[in-house]
C-alpha cells in the first residue's frame, strides 16, 4: 500500500512538472505580454509611452533579458523553494506572499462547500432512496438536478437577489466577517449538494436491492434499522470517490463566485492575472491548482482503499490503474 | 424513471436495438420534454437572429436599458440593444462552442483512449498516464491560457475547451475498447485475417457507441459553462458579440435599477443547461437500463 502511494506521488510530481513545462510554454508561444497591454492601457488614457530605458529596466528586474530555457530553469529551481519572485501587476508583492494570503480563503470557501454539501446532500440521498419513486422522491431528484447543472455563479446572482437585497438578511459586499462568507458557500455548495444527493441516492437504492438486505428484512429486521445500520454504511463509503473530482470543479467555481463577490481569493488573483497577463502569477496559482486538485485525488483514493478493504487490494495488484 | 411492467420487456425484445434505446428513452417523460426544449431552442438560435429587426451590434440610444415591453420582449441592456436577440445570439455561439468543442473532444478522446485499450501493454501504460494526468488538469486555468495563446474567436474558444476536456472522454473509450476486445466476434475477426485498423474501427467503435454518446451530450453542456465562465472572467467571445458569461457579468452591476439586465440571461442559461443534462441523464438511462432505477 505505501508502495502504491509514492508510487501515486511520483506521478503527481511528473506530472506538476509536465503542466509547469507546457504552461511555461504556451505563456511564450503567447502573443503580446504584460507590457503590451500596460502600453495600450495607457495610450488610451495619455499620450504618454515607456521608454526604452524603462523596458530594458523592467525585464531586467524580472530577468526577461535571459533566454526562455534559462529563465524555465531559474522557474524550477525556485518554485521547488517556493520562491516565485514578485508578480507583474502588484510588483512590489511577492507571489508566495500573495498565495500565501489568498489560499486559505479559497481553500475555506471550497472546504465549506463540501462539508455543507455532505451535511445536506447525504440526508436528501436517503430521503429520496427511501422514498423511491414516490412524489418525494421526484421533487429531490429535480433539486438535486437543478442544483449539480445550474452553474454557480447563477446561484450566486440568485442568492444575492433574494437573500442580499430582496429580503436583505445577508451582506451583498464587503469581507473579513463569518457572516460574509455565508452566501458565497450557499452558492458553492448548491452544485456539490446536487452531486452528493444523486450519487447517496443511487448507491443506497443499489445496495437496497441486495440480497443481504432482503435477508436482514427477511429475519425481522425493521425498515429503519436495516437502512441505515446494514445498506447505509455499505452505500457511503464509494461516496469519497465523488469528492476528488468535486473539489476540482469547486476549484473553477470559486474563480467565478470570488469575481462576482469580490473576494480577495486566489481564484480571483488568477483570473485578472490572466486578463492582464501576468505570468508568474498565472504561472504559480496553475501550479497550485494543480497540485491541490491531483492531492486531494490521491487523498480520497487513499481514504478510500482504507475503509474498503477490495479497493485496497485491487489497488496493489493491478499496479494502480 | 423506473417502469414496472413485467410483460413490457418481452415485446422490446423483438425490437432492434436502437428502437429499444428509443422506446427507453421516450418512457421518460423530461427528458422528451427536454429533448423538445433543445430542438426549438435550436431553432430560435437559427432563425430568430434572421428575422428579427435588431441585431447583436446596433446601438440604439433611445431605449437604453428599457424595461421589458412589447417591442423589446426581455428589455434592452446599456447600449440599447435587444436582450432577446442577445439571448439568441449567444445561445447560438453557445451550441457552435459546445459542438465544435465536443468534436476536437471526440478525436482527441478516441484516438488515445482507443489506441491506449487496443495496444494494451506498454502503449497503454504511457497513454494511460497522460490521460491520468489531464483529470489532474486545472481545465478552466488552461482554457484561460490556451485563448491567451490561440486568441479570441468561437473557433479558438472550441479549440480550448475540447483540448483540455478529452480526458473523461479517452477514459471511458480505453475502459471500452478494453472490455469489447475480448469478445468472441473480434477473435473471430482477427481469425478471419482482418487488419488492426479494420478490428478498431469496424468491430470495436460501433460497438462502444452508447457510452460515447452520452459522453459527448454531457459534454456539451460543460462546455457551455465552460465558454460562458470564461466570457464571465473577461476572456471570452470577443465583444460585441454576445455570450451569456458577459451578458451575465454586465448584468450584475445593474442587479437593482435595472433586473431584467440579469434576471433573463441567467434564468435562460440555467434553462439551457438544464435540458441538456436531462437530456444527457435520459440517454444514459436509455442506453444502460440497468443503471435507472
Amino acid at each position: 500500500m505505501f508502495k502504491y502511494f509514492l508510487k501515486r506521488l511520483g506521478y503527481i510530481v511528473l506530472a506538476v512538472f509536465i503542466i509547469s513545462a507546457l504552461t511555461f510554454g504556451l505563456l511564450q508561444l503567447a502573443p503580446g505580454n504584460y507590457l503590451d497591454t500596460q502600453r495600450i492601457l495607457q495610450q488610451s488614457y495619455s499620450s504618454a509611452t515607456m521608454s526604452d530605458q524603462m523596458r530594458a529596466e523592467w525585464e531586467k528586474f524580472y530577468g526577461m533579458d535571459k533566454p526562455a530555457l534559462q529563465r524555465y530553469a531559474d522557474f524550477l529551481i525556485n518554485a521547488v523553494q517556493l520562491k516565485f519572485g514578485p508578480s507583474y501587476q502588484y510588483s512590489n508583492q511577492r507571489i508566495e506572499d500573495i498565495i500565501a494570503r489568498t489560499l486559505p480563503i479559497s481553500a475555506r470557501l471550497a472546504f465549506s462547500a463540501i462539508l455543507v454539501a455532505l451535511v445536506i446532500g447525504i440526508p436528501l440521498g436517503i430521503i429520496a432512496a427511501i422514498r423511491q419513486n414516490k412524489i418525494l422522491d421526484r421533487v429531490v431528484v429535480l433539486i438535486s438536478m437543478i442544483g449539480s447543472s445550474v452553474p454557480a455563479y447563477v446561484m450566486a446572482i440568485a442568492c444575492t437577489y433574494f437573500l442580499g437585497l430582496k429580503l436583505k438578511w445577508l451582506p451583498t459586499i464587503g469581507w473579513g466577517e463569518p457572516k460574509h462568507y455565508i452566501m458565497p458557500i450557499i452558492a458553492l455548495s448548491l452544485g456539490p449538494i446536487g452531486t452528493v444527493t444523486k450519487y447517496t441516492r443511487g448507491t443506497l437504492v443499489e445496495t437496497l436491492n441486495q440480497e443481504y438486505i432482503r435477508v436482514a428484512r427477511a429475519k425481522g429486521g425493521d425498515f429503519i434499522r436495516v437502512t441505515f445500520k446494514h445498506a447505509l454504511r455499505n452505500s457511503l463509503i464509494p461516496l469519497i470517490t465523488v469528492v476528488g473530482p468535486m473539489l476540482a470543479s469547486l476549484t473553477v467555481g470559486t474563480v467565478f463566485v470570488e469575481n462576482m463577490y469580490a473576494i480577495p481569493g486566489l481564484g480571483q488573483y488568477y483570473a485578472s492575472a490572466a486578463v492582464n497577463r501576468d505570468y508568474p502569477l498565472v504561472m504559480a496559482t496553475t501550479l497550485i491548482f494543480a497540485i491541490m486538485v491531483m492531492g486531494m485525488n490521491l487523498l480520497v483514493d487513499m481514504v478510500h482503499a482504507f475503509l474498503d478493504p477490495r479497493v485496497r487490494v485491487s489497488l496493489t495488484t493491478k499496479g494502480g490503474k | 424513471m423506473a417502469v414496472k411492467a413485467p410483460d413490457k420487456p418481452k415485446k422490446i425484445k423483438s425490437r432492434s436495438r436502437t428502437m429499444t434505446i428509443l422506446a427507453q428513452y421516450f418512457h421518460n417523460k423530461m427528458a422528451v420534454f427536454c429533448a423538445g426544449v433543445i430542438v426549438a431552442l435550436i431553432l430560435l438560435a437559427i432563425f430568430a437572429p434572421i428575422f428579427s429587426p435588431y441585431g447583436y451590434d446596433k446601438v440604439d440610444y433611445t431605449a437604453l436599458r428599457a424595461l421589458p415591453s412589447r417591442e423589446h420582449i426581455f428589455g434592452c441592456d446599456v447600449s440599447g440593444r435587444d436582450i432577446f436577440i442577445l439571448l439568441c445570439y449567444s445561445l447560438r455561439n453557445a451550441l457552435i462552442v459546445g459542438a465544435c468543442s465536443i468534436v476536437v473532444q471526440l478525436i482527441v478522446g478516441l484516438t488515445i483512449g482507443g489506441v491506449a485499450g487496443y495496444c494494451g501493454g506498454r502503449v497503454d501504460g504511457i497513454l494511460g498516464r497522460i490521460i491520468d494526468i489531464m483529470y489532474g488538469f486545472p481545465t478552466f486555468l488552461f482554457n484561460l491560457i490556451l485563448v491567451m495563446v490561440l486568441g479570441r474567436s468561437l473557433f479558438t474558444i472550441s479549440l480550448a475547451i475540447g483540448l483540455t476536456s478529452w480526458a473523461p472522454m479517452a477514459r471511458l473509450v480505453r475502459g471500452q475498447v478494453i472490455t469489447v476486445k475480448q469478445s468472441d466476434y473480434v477473435e473471430a475477426g482477427r481469425a478471419l485475417g482482418s487488419s488492426n485498423f479494420r478490428i478498431l474501427f469496424h468491430y470495436i467503435l460501433p460497438n462502444c457507441l452508447g457510452p460515447i454518446v452520452i459522453c459527448m451530450c454531457q459534454g456539451i453542456p460543460s462546455a457551455m459553462f465552460a465558454e460562458s465562465g470564461m466570457s464571465l472572467v473577461g476572456l471570452g467571445i470577443k465583444p460585441p458579440a454576445p455570450s451569456w458569461g458577459g451578458l451575465i457579468s454586465a448584468g450584475q452591476g445593474y442587479i437593482l435599477s435595472y433586473p431584467h439586465m440579469i434576471l433573463y440571461p441567467a434564468l435562460s442559461f440555467a434553462i439551457v443547461i438544464l435540458a441538456f443534462s436531462y437530456v444527457g441523464d435520459g440517454l444514459r438511462d436509455a442506453f444502460d437500463p440497468r443503471q435507472s432505477k
